[in-house]
């Protein structure tokens, strides 16, 4: 009988001696290095000389915004809270507007969206290429049952999901560390809560936090997509529609946002930022646990369904 | 009879109300090769898809060496080498790779059974290319050689010489029955060409939209091979008439401008000593052998498509 870890083994030998996945990891490094590129441009063209004057102004200018008009509470507080900042970073004399190679890894967190369509991908086809290849039989006459063998596919894409993250940040990293040098792996990552007290955290925990809430969206589509796969014997039409409700899923969020029903609905919970200091959610009675209640009933429904798809249905093809 | 390492029992299949195999039953012991013939569609690759799990079963059992596919799945299949149809493989990994791949699921095959049966297929110029340059040919050699790595006590073939060009075909039958006769492997081999099951065989099973017709040895179908007699004559009534005191008049009848005894050849001295001294004109007497094909043909109703 098969154990799983040479199932996963077998899986993985799919999947990286593809050249299909190479070009994706050269993509992602390429997509890392092009917005670094672009971070440090502009970085470049906004350099005014002497920071410390012109945030000296800018906090002034703030100031009086916030004793003259009749704003409301949150715009005031957040002009305070930026006012504080500013401060902050002249007294510890920082430059906001200098580039660390911290920044360069926190930005490089929304390149996850990339990662995740990358393993969506991978994910659809899965199984479905199986099918497609026609090797599908001989996977499965073999002494491992069909819950294994998917359990196997299923791990494999999570772990491919894990390397391209991992390719992610050290690209990012070695981006960050040439433009804007190493030695600012050591500076803190200064942040300020909705409170106006002012946080010194570490660089590297900061990155991994941003980077934590990006996995709940990109597991979730990930899951989602295997699903697809499973349901679907050609592996372009599995892609092309995981990567549909992927791309569609916000939008159309968005224009459902009036229905109060919409909030059952997979799209508008899957982005916990939504939840961080500053967002509003798509409808005003979603909270984080109500969000993370429903993500935990949809895993559990797509990976039900798939077991189903997969372990119940006659391979007859 | 020694132990049979494939036993179906009335295994049955049914989508909606079409009974696409209907109560097969049948075993087969070790070391034979087991020939399932039928014409298309007739529900020979349902039941192998059936016998290893690609399929449910809506009745019935299948047992691979006394264990159960439906309730051990994973134990039975470790004793089962299968091509079904066309033996796809990953294209984009070499053959080797290919082979690492369906060896990794046994346990116990070793880098050295790999090359001993990469050797024995005759693979090992080109085992390290990649797939997708392989000839049909190539591919099926593979495809044995997958079935085979982990030696497994059943070989299940389904129409394994489809597509293969004639040599491509002799080097597989001859491989087969080596196995067979060497490994004490049992081999169940669907065909819908005769001529094929003929060469490889030891026994056949006939199924017909999906119910087992007949199981015969092709040993006893060789030499229990029915002969007739054609006779050409002057006068084919009176001869007839002579002929039907001779024989049993059932085995007499006219064909066209011949007359058909059924009858092996060593009566024929004696029908052209009646049909002269009686004065009749004999203008020839020779004994037809009577075909496999027409045997089978006769079992499955004339509608063998070979």
């Amino acid at each position: 009988m098969s154990s799983l870890s040479q199932l996963i083994r077998n899986e993985n030998m799919k999947i990286y001696r593809r050249p299909r996945t190479w070009l994706m990891v050269l993509f992602l490094v390429g997509a890392v290095a092009l917005m670094s590129g672009i971070m440090k441009y502009d970085e470049s063209r906004t350099d005014s000389g002497d920071w410390k004057a012109s945030l000296t102004q800018q906090n002034q200018q703030m100031s009086s915004d916030v004793q003259n008009s009749s704003m409301d509470e949150d715009r005031r507080n957040s002009l305070e809270n930026r006012i504080k900042l500013n401060d902050y970073y002249l007294s510890q004399n920082i430059n906001p507007d200098e580039l660390t190679i911290g920044d360069y890894v926190k930005s490089s967190a929304s390149l996850i969206l990339l990662v995740t369509l990358l393993t969506v991908v991978v994910a659809a086809d899965m199984i479905a290429g199986e099918f497609t290849w026609g090797t599908i039989k001989l996977l499965l006459v073999g002494p491992a049952s069909r819950t294994k063998i998917m359990l196997g596919k299923y791990l494999s894409t999570l772990a491919f999901a894990l390397f391209l993250l991992v390719v992610c940040f050290l690209a990012a990293l070695a981006a960050g560390g040439i433009l804007a040098g190493f030695d600012g792996l050591s500076a803190p990552d200064i942040s300020i809560n909705a409170s106006g007290i002012i946080h010194e955290s570490s660089m590297l925990i900061a990155s991994i936090e941003k980077y934590g809430y990006n996995v709940i969206m990109l597991l979730m589509y990930v899951t989602m997509a295997f699903m697809i796969s499973a349901a679907f014997r050609s592996s372009s039409m599995a892609i092309a529609f995981s990567l549909l409700f992927m791309l569609v899923g916000n939008t159309l969020s968005a224009i459902l946002s009036g229905y109060s029903w919409v909030k059952y609905l997979l799209f508008p919970n899957i982005d916990l930022t939504q939840y961080m200091d500053g967002n509003t959610p798509l409808r005003p009675e979603m909270t984080m646990s109500f969000s993370i209640l429903m993500l935990a009933i949809y895993y559990v429904a797509f990976q039900l369904i798939a077991w189903l798809l997969f372990t119940r249905r006659d391979v007859a093809a | 009879m020694t132990e049979a390492v494939l036993e179906l029992r009335s295994v049955t299949k049914r989508i909606g109300t079409c009974r696409i195999v209907d109560n097969l039953t049948f075993d087969v012991p070790a070391g034979e090769v087991f020939g399932f013939l039928g014409p298309n569609g007739a529900g020979k690759t349902t039941t192998i898809r059936m016998i290893v799990g690609l399929i449910s079963m809506t009745k019935g059992e299948v047992r691979i060496k006394g264990v159960s596919v439906r309730d051990q799945f994973e134990l039975a299949m470790t004793h089962v080498g299968a091509i079904v149809e066309n033996p796809e493989m990953y294209k984009f990994l070499t053959g080797y790779q290919n082979l690492v791949h369906f060896a990794r699921r046994h346990h116990g095959v070793t880098k050295q059974r790999i090359d001993e049966v990469v050797k024995l297929l005759g693979l090992q110029n080109r085992i390290h290319e990649k797939v997708k340059r392989y000839s049909l040919g190539m591919r099926q050699r593979l495809g044995v050689a997958q079935a085979i790595l982990h030696r497994p006590s059943l070989l299940i073939l389904d129409e394994p010489t489809n597509g293969l060009d004639p040599a491509g075909i002799r080097e597989l039958r001859d491989y087969l029955r080596n196995l067979a006769r060497e490994e004490g492997i049992s081999v169940l081999v669907s065909s819908h060409l005769l001529s094929e099951i003929e060469l490889m065989c030891d026994r056949v099973a006939i199924i017909q939209s999906g119910k087992l017709v007949d199981i015969r040895s092709m040993e006893e179908a060789r030499t229990q091979t029915q002969s007739k007699i054609l006779l050409e004559a002057g006068d084919i009534d009176a001869a007839r008439q002579l002929l039907s005191q001779l024989f049993d008049p059932s085995q007499v009848a006219a064909a066209g401008s011949y007359l058909e005894i059924a009858a092996d050849k060593s009566v024929i001295p004696n029908i052209a000593r009646v049909l002269i001294a009686a004065d009749i004109e004999v203008l020839g007497i020779h004994a037809v052998q009577k075909s496999l094909e027409e045997q089978f043909l006769e079992i499955t109703g004339g509608e063998m498509v070979v």
